[in-house]
């Protein structure tokens, strides 16, 4: 019978594949967490009155935007050891997924940041803050709230970009898909599995993007 | 609590019937192959001396010997490359006739696929770092040491069931060489043509180890049903075995007749 047959496929695919979820959610929590650390400094050098630092936090959006995330994962791997940085497959690629993810979420964030209405910064002056005061108490909270679906729409993509360390010897999820379709020979169930297993990861930070929003939202709730 | 089964048994329904649909087909490939007058073939194409572009056209020994099949076919051999992680897929789905990438026949794929006579006999065999100076006799000598493949190969598998080794998977030979050079992995495993090739041609430091494991054996898979194809294949593998034709192109690439067992070469 076709269902008892998928089922057995299933039943033995599964500690494979749940291993490999294990590690595409280690990358995509670690590449979160970086990413975010690092995005927003990023934005805020970009709206810096400093030109020398807006100019290196653009060109630095530049590069890891425009180029594919393959190609970072790779130099950061094979590439780097060439001159003598080494990593291991781990932590070559977080710093991948984390660098390339910090750019998007420092764009996010900048526009959020920008779309604060102007009087909000003269109000913060006007009540004597400094610059650095305004942006932290008065302007970023405001930010927050139009940055966040921008920012889970990235978070949640990084959850399907980690499938590219597979190419640095990570037996994540979809390196563990093919692995088994090489032994088993049924690539569609077995990669439509594969699709359901990130739906539910991502349907978690749904969830957690729906709860935050809920929090940032409480002062404009009617 | 009704909704949620439901839609899990409309899914599993679903996912079961596109597997189904996918296995079924009416008449034997043959026909269409004459009728077409071309024998649509899958290969890698990034997989010297076997197949690989030379200049954006295909070439290789596995392109010389489609092209030979073809011919005692009485029709021209049409190429497509794909990657080796869906090829064997693509087979199944009947993307393409037949494939002629090296494909190493195993007691699994013969569930799966029907293969042609065997037209290269060799053995897997270990590359090491140029001053490596550790012998290793068989796989079981790596136990706690680091072992790079490619994903997908059977060497991977052959690898995987080696207790005590640590597997590596690459994407492919380039990448396992660097790291080898690098010293990230103690050994790489392939196929013992393939070797020879990868240290003549590849500006990093390293050498041939030893064979390792039994003898294997590549042939043309076929999608199981199809007799008539499967058939004419071989007469045609038998007749250039026969004719030398084979032999001509085996000796063109590899200085030897790849269709006979190392022992007998």
């Amino acid at each position: 019978m076709e269902l008892l047959d998928l089922w057995e496929l299933f039943r033995d695919a599964a500690p494979i594949l749940l291993k490999g979820c294990g590690y595409t959610l280690m990358f995509a929590l670690g590449a979160m967490v970086g990413g975010t650390v690092l995005g927003f400094p990023l934005a805020i050098a970009r709206v810096l009155p400093n030109k020398a630092l807006r100019g290196a936090a653009a060109a630095y959006v530049s590069m890891m935007r425009g180029t594919p995330l393959l190609v970072q994962v790779f130099v950061i791997y094979y590439g780097l050891p060439s001159i003598g940085i080494e990593f291991s497959p781990f932590t070559a690629g977080l710093l991948a997924l984390s660098l390339n993810a910090a750019a998007y979420l420092s764009e996010t964030l900048r526009g959020a940041l920008n779309g604060v209405s102007r009087d909000q910064w003269a109000a913060g002056y006007s009540l004597g803050l400094t610059y650095a005061q305004a942006l932290r108490f008065v302007v970023l909270p405001q930010a927050l709230r139009t940055a966040l679906p921008g920012m889970s729409n990235t978070l949640i993509s990084l959850i399907k970009d980690t499938s590219l360390v597979s190419v640095i010897t990570v037996t994540e999820l979809m390196l563990a898909t093919k692995e088994l379709i090489a032994a088993t020979f049924r690539p569609l169930p077995l990669y439509l599995a594969a699709a359901a297993l990130y739906w539910l990861m991502s349907l978690a930070f749904e969830r957690l993007q729906a709860w935050q929003e809920k929090r940032l939202n409480r002062a404009h709730a009617r | 609590m009704k909704t949620p089964s439901r839609l899990l048994a409309t899914l599993f329904l679903a996912t079961a019937t596109t597997t189904a649909t996918l296995s079924a087909h009416a008449a034997d490939l043959l026909d269409g192959v004459k009728s077409r007058g071309t024998l649509r073939v899958a290969l890698e194409g990034t997989y010297p001396p076997f197949n690989f572009k030379d200049k954006g056209e295909l070439a290789g020994f596995e392109v010389d010997l489609a092209k030979l099949i073809a011919t005692k076919l009485g029709v021209k051999a049409e190429f497509t490359t794909t990657e080796w992680s869906g090829i064997l897929a693509g087979l199944s789905a009947g993307k393409y006739d037949v494939i002629i990438n090296q494909v190493g026949v195993t007691d699994q794929r013969k569930q799966a696929f029907d293969f042609s006579e065997p037209y290269t006999i060799s053995a897997p065999q270990l590359i090491l770092r140029k001053n490596e100076t550790r012998e290793f006799r068989n796989l079981e000598a790596l136990k706690g040491l680091k072992l790079g493949v490619g994903q997908g190969t059977n060497f991977e598998q052959k690898a995987k069931a080696t207790p005590g080794v640590e597997v590596r998977s690459y994407p492919g030979a380039p990448e396992y060489l660097q790291d080898l050079a690098a010293k990230r992995i103690d050994a790489a495993l392939n196929d013992s043509l393939m070797v020879n090739y990868l240290v003549k041609t590849s500006p990093l430091p390293i050498k041939p180890g030893a064979p390792v494991g039994d003898v294997e054996k590549s042939a043309i898979p076929v999608v199981k049903g199809n007799p008539q194809l499967l058939a004419a294949l071989n007469k045609a593998l038998a007749d250039s075995f026969k004719d030398g034709s084979f032999k001509t192109v085996s000796v063109k690439w590899f200085g030897v007749d790849v269709s006979k067992a190392p022992s007998e070469r």
